[in-house]
């Protein structure tokens, strides 16, 4: 096989950290960023959330809920979009794309419990929902799946620092074999637990019909959100992918590289079919719930944006881009959806939200909330580095072959 | 200390009584109902006896402790701006206006019948009391604030300046000195009887017979009597001699209050428990369904095996019959020795090819088609 | 035959004295009506309203029958079509009889004149009104809004009679019912009840105290001392020719009760704080405590009569800042 030259650690040499040390560009932000961050942590843990936002009581959920919960699961569909499609419906092309998008899932899902602990006022109280579990709450169901499938996917993910340590400790090789059994249970148990916390983000909003512009409020929330999940899910895999080729390229197997446009094009096509379904969905609730007059106001237009500009574009391009295997309008879509989702959690959880009061009430990020967003995202990154660098993650390790 | 004795002889029995005689009473119909204290207390807040003193305000910050304000409570102009409840003002009064003349309401938490904050709590921090009051209990509060997400009134707030101990804080009802058969800080301070105790069944009697007795007066309406599944606090307002337009009865005045008519008469939680209740259905279905399509994709692959490999037996066959025919053909026209030696080429070739083959396949691998 | 002749005499002083009352009387009946004053409009000055209807014995028949003052509503209200709503001035009983016609759109007599509240006619056209309500509408002004925004009233017996005034006979009031009585007799009748018409005369403010020291709770703030006397009088003054309040307020005690509230009428009534407790009685949640009555009711009398000073939440204008005892 040509492997062009990818390092694999070995027994001895079981770090490869000097990726990390070179005075890039991207180092040096990263460590910019990773320093702002930490100062800000201390800050936070030590003189308490109002000192570094701007949340209030009419707005006690910010950017940290709206950006780091609700995108960060929602990007991190991209692990069980892409298992179902591998493991359960068969697709086996997909394979090459399983593991980065298991990886990125794992991460998403444990950076958004970290990025958890900043927002609550008693953070190492978060068990405490398993001892006295409020059963009546969205938020208990939310916690209770988000726990569960960060272990499920902790398990999926095992098998990649497993191959990497079994060099120096073979026993764990055992663990492996018995993961690798496991698959198609794991991926089913995966995607009913994504199911539920994905719907049950949207349904967290249910409880407050006052607060929320009718637009974006329907009974349907819990719908909405799974089904874009689905969308943000694949087009995840197509955006993270772009970045990926740029900066770690050479850490990709031939059989990634060749599957790798192939994976593209299928799930544009699967994306372009989920985001126009998304849009008639979100279309006939506007109708059934006699919100057309609601389009007149700034509200119903900056809703327009997002619908067309947001969902129904990305839907066509995504169209477009894969019946003429046009791999930058599949990007561009990808981008394009991603950026969309993120506007819808904004507008649920910040924009539209309290939508009633008076603009001296409402709520704008502070900038130290938006550092600590970035610092989570740059922690995503950083360690998604690490284990790419490590791992065999974008590449089949030569040990393994064929073994899956 | 006369005045204390008294109210704690009474309030005693009172609150005793209902103890004792509270029971859950019998949802109609089958509709799911929160546990819904019949004898249970409440406060109707008159806004036509309302002058905006900020008595309720000193007093509930003197009971429970609360910090001083900035503002003295004698200084009534904060009124004019519009405040909402906080972590250490559990209760304020706001200046509305109806026919060009002001009217105050105090805020406080409404002690919901169903109450929002308790159902979306995922740690049961809030109980709904027999006594009619919504309490908190911060020991197991892990701080998400979703219980200020849930709440239609916008009444609990949050200790953002406590960076090791942070809680939800929120009028208590007075709980306590209910306990001890007192009056909550705010109605005792209240020089106007604009906010009258008493159990809520008989308050919504009381404020019915006022609503009667001066129909020009007040509003035809007793906020909290439905509102949100029921409220244990109250509010009777003013009517204005020019309804301000607005949908239907009652809506306008209770807008030019602050008041919301649109929650609806049932408890917001309830909104959630269609979302809740599809978690077991989907648990239940989801391992079918997509174990389901899981199996038949292995039907199809195993379908699809059998047929290649038959597929290829048939080949392999007509490979070897087509040999046997022409080794037979030369064994006829050139004799045996040629014929062996003819099958043992042919042979080899065909083995060449196959392991040819079998390398691209091991190399096609994945791209299966 | 000396006590014969008395007798006789005295039986034909008596006869003559009889036939006398007898003539005078029926010829006063013209006499009086004179005496009323005449009216602008040539309307008569008061005429009674029967209860008309088709049934000789209508439901409320029971009460007497009004007699309607034309001349002091006359001078009250803008022109005619303020009670003629129709524009035509033709008695209320033409359109409104007691089971109600066709005419007065099935709008029975005693709606006609008792409806409370009366729905807003579109703009242009002229919403009508019934004494209640025209009543209910003078009590609003600030001279009677004061007392009339704390007490409502009471709608009992001596409410209804206030109106329900004219003795008839069956005979009269079975013509009337008909609308046979002769006007002439109509205008006696009503002109009689009218003359006969007592006012009481109020209670003197003398009568009350001058000053009220409300110190029965007094804890933060020096006691108050009301002007009880000067409070009244103002009061007084200022209704004192008004028709109205002198046709219903029908005892010398009635303008005391607006703050003697709920107690019967009385020149010596109990002390606020017999009913009213400091504290809220559980029994009768309804009922305010001491300080609140006190509150709502000057705050209340204040409210409705415009009272500009002292502001409601200024309270040391009503009591003294107590000095902060040890």
């Amino acid at each position: 096989m040509h492997s062009h030259a990818i390092v694999i650690p070995t027994r001895d040499k079981l770090f490869n950290m000097g990726e990390f040390f070179r005075m890039s560009p991207g180092n040096i932000i990263t460590a910019i960023l990773l320093g702002i961050g930490l100062i800000l942590t201390i800050m936070r843990f030590t003189m308490g959330i109002g000192a570094v936002s701007n949340l209030s009581d009419n707005q006690p959920w910010g950017m940290w809920i709206g950006f780091d919960l609700l995108c960060g699961v929602c990007l991190a569909a991209g692990g069980y979009f892409t298992t179902v499609a591998c493991y359960v419906m068969g697709m086996k092309h997909f394979h090459s794309a399983v593991r980065p998008a298991v990886t990125t899932a794992f991460l998403g899902y444990l950076f958004v419990v970290i990025a958890l602990l900043y927002d609550l006022g008693h953070p190492l109280r978060l068990p405490y929902m398993f001892f006295f579990p409020g059963t009546t709450s969205v938020l208990f169901e939310v916690g209770l799946c988000v726990a569960t499938y960060l272990t499920v996917l902790f398990v999926e993910f095992s098998v990649a620092p497993m191959e990497w340590l079994a060099q120096k400790f073979p026993f764990l090789l055992q663990w492996r074999k018995f993961i690798n059994k496991c698959t198609i249970i794991l991926t089913i148990f995966g995607v009913t637990l994504s199911t539920l916390h994905q719907s049950s983000l949207g349904s967290l909003y249910l409880i407050a019909p006052g607060k929320l512009h009718p637009l974006w409020y329907s009974a349907f929330m819990p719908m909405f959100f799974f089904v874009s999940s689905m969308a943000a899910g694949g087009s995840m895999v197509i955006f993270e992918g772009m970045f990926a080729h740029k900066g770690v390229h050479h850490y990709m197997d031939s059989t990634h590289l060749r599957e790798a446009d192939e994976v593209v094009f299928s799930f544009a096509k699967a994306v372009s079919l989920i985001l126009f379904g998304y849009f008639l969905l979100k279309l006939t609730d506007m109708f059934v719930q006699d919100n057309m007059h609601h389009l007149l106001s700034g509200y119903g237009a900056w809703w327009l944006v997002e619908m067309f500009g947001f969902v129904l574009l990305p839907c066509l391009l995504y169209a477009k881009g894969s019946r003429e295997r046009n791999i930058k309008l599949c990007r561009f879509a990808a981008a394009n959806t991603v950026i969309g989702i993120v506007l819808n959690r904004f507008n649920v959880s910040m924009i539209a939200f309290n939508y009633a009061l008076p603009s001296s009430e409402r709520y704008f990020p502070h900038i130290m909330e938006i550092f600590i967003s970035m610092f989570v995202v740059t922690m995503i990154v950083t360690a998604y580095r690490f284990i790419v660098y490590h791992m065999p993650v974008l590449y089949e390790h030569p040990d393994f072959k064929d073994a899956h | 200390m006369n005045r204390r004795k008294f109210l704690t002889i009474l309030g005693t029995a009172g609150v005793a009584s209902a103890m004792s005689t509270a029971r859950v009473a019998e949802a109609g119909g089958g509709v799911h109902m929160f546990p819904y204290w019949e004898n249970s207390y409440g406060v109707l807040h008159d806004t036509t006896r309302c002058i905006g003193c900020r008595r309720c305000e000193e007093g509930c910050n003197k009971v429970n402790n609360l910090p001083k304000p900035k503002k003295p409570f004698a200084d009534l102009t904060v009124c004019n701006t519009r405040r909402r409840t906080s972590a250490y003002e559990w209760t304020v009064v706001n200046k509305y206006s109806v026919d060009g003349k002001p009217v105050f309401r105090k805020l406080q938490c409404f002690h919901c019948n169903d109450p929002a904050c308790a159902a979306a709590c995922f740690a049961k921090c809030f109980s709904k009391n027999a006594d009619g009051s919504v309490t908190y209990d911060g020991t197991q509060c892990v701080g998400c604030r979703y219980c200020m997400i849930a709440c239609p009134f916008y009444m609990p707030g949050f200790q953002y300046d406590e960076a090791f101990d942070p809680l939800v804080q929120k009028c208590t009802f007075c709980a306590p000195r209910l306990k001890e058969g007192k009056l909550p800080g705010c109605v005792e301070a209240c020089p106007m009887d604009a906010l009258t105790f008493g159990r809520r069944s008989d308050l919504i009697k009381l404020a019915r017979a006022r609503i009667k007795d001066h129909p020009d007066k007040y509003l035809d309406y007793i906020y909290g009597e439905w509102d949100a599944g029921g409220t244990a606090w109250m509010v009777l307002g003013p009517k204005a001699s020019t309804p301000p337009p607005a949908g239907s009865h009652g809506d306008g005045e209770m807008k030019a209050l602050g008041l919301d008519t649109q929650i609806g008469n049932r408890p917001v939680a309830e909104l959630t428990y269609g979302a809740l209740g599809a978690v077991p259905m989907i648990v239940a279905f989801w391992p079918v369904l997509f174990g389901g399509a899981y199996a038949m994709t292995k039907r199809k692959e195993a379908i699809h095996k059998a047929e290649q490999e038959a597929v290829e037996k048939q080949a392999k066959d007509d490979v070897t019959t087509a040999l046997d025919a022409a080794v037979r053909k030369i064994e006829e026209t050139q004799g045996q020795p040629a014929a062996d030696a003819a099958r043992k080429a042919m042979t080899e070739a065909l083995k060449s090819r196959e392991a040819l083959d079998s390398c691209h396949a091991s190399s096609d691998h994945g791209e299966g088609k | 035959m000396k006590n014969g002749t008395t007798l006789l005499l005295l039986a034909a002083l008596v006869l003559a004295g009889a036939a006398c009352l007898t003539f005078w009387e029926g010829g006063s009946v013209t006499a009086t009506a004179a005496s009323l004053e005449a009216t602008d409009s040539g309307a008569p000055s008061a005429m009674v309203i029967f209860p008309v209807g088709e049934k000789a014995n209508p439901a409320g028949a029971g009460l007497k029958p009004v007699a309607f003052n034309h001349l002091v509503h006359e001078k009250r209200v803008e022109d005619c079509a303020s009670c003629h709503h129709t524009g035509d001035t033709v008695s209320c009983t033409t359109c409104h009889t007691v089971s109600g016609s066709a005419d007065g759109k099935f709008v029975t007599l005693a709606e006609a004149m008792h409806s409370p509240r009366i729905a807003k006619r579109p703009e242009g056209t002229n919403t009508p009104q019934s004494c209640v309500s025209c009543h209910a509408q003078r009590l609003r002004e600030r001279d009677c809004a004061g007392c009339h925004a704390i007490v409502k009233p009471a709608r009992d017996e001596s409410w209804c009679v206030t109106c329900h005034n004219v003795d008839v006979t069956a005979e009269q009031r079975r013509q009337g019912s008909e609308g046979t009585l002769a006007p002439e007799e109509n205008e006696a009748l009503a002109a009689k009840a009218v003359e006969a018409k007592k006012t009481a005369t109020p209670l003197s403010p003398a009568k009350g105290p001058l000053k009220v020291t409300i110190d029965a709770i007094s804890q933060q703030y020096e006691p108050n001392v009301f002007a009880h006397r000067r409070h009244m009088s103002s009061l007084m003054e200022a209704i004192k020719d008004d028709k109205l309040a002198q046709a219903f307020h029908t005892r010398p005690e009635t303008l005391c009760a607006a703050c003697h509230h709920n107690s019967p009428m009385s020149s010596t009534p109990p002390a606020c704080g017999n009913c009213h407790k400091p504290n809220i009685d559980p029994a009768h949640p309804e009922r305010p405590h001491l300080k609140a009555a006190y509150h709502l009711q000057c705050m209340g009398c204040h409210a409705g009569m415009n009272v500009a000073r002292p502001v409601n939440t200024s309270c040391v204008s009503c009591h003294k800042e107590r000095a902060p005892q040890r």
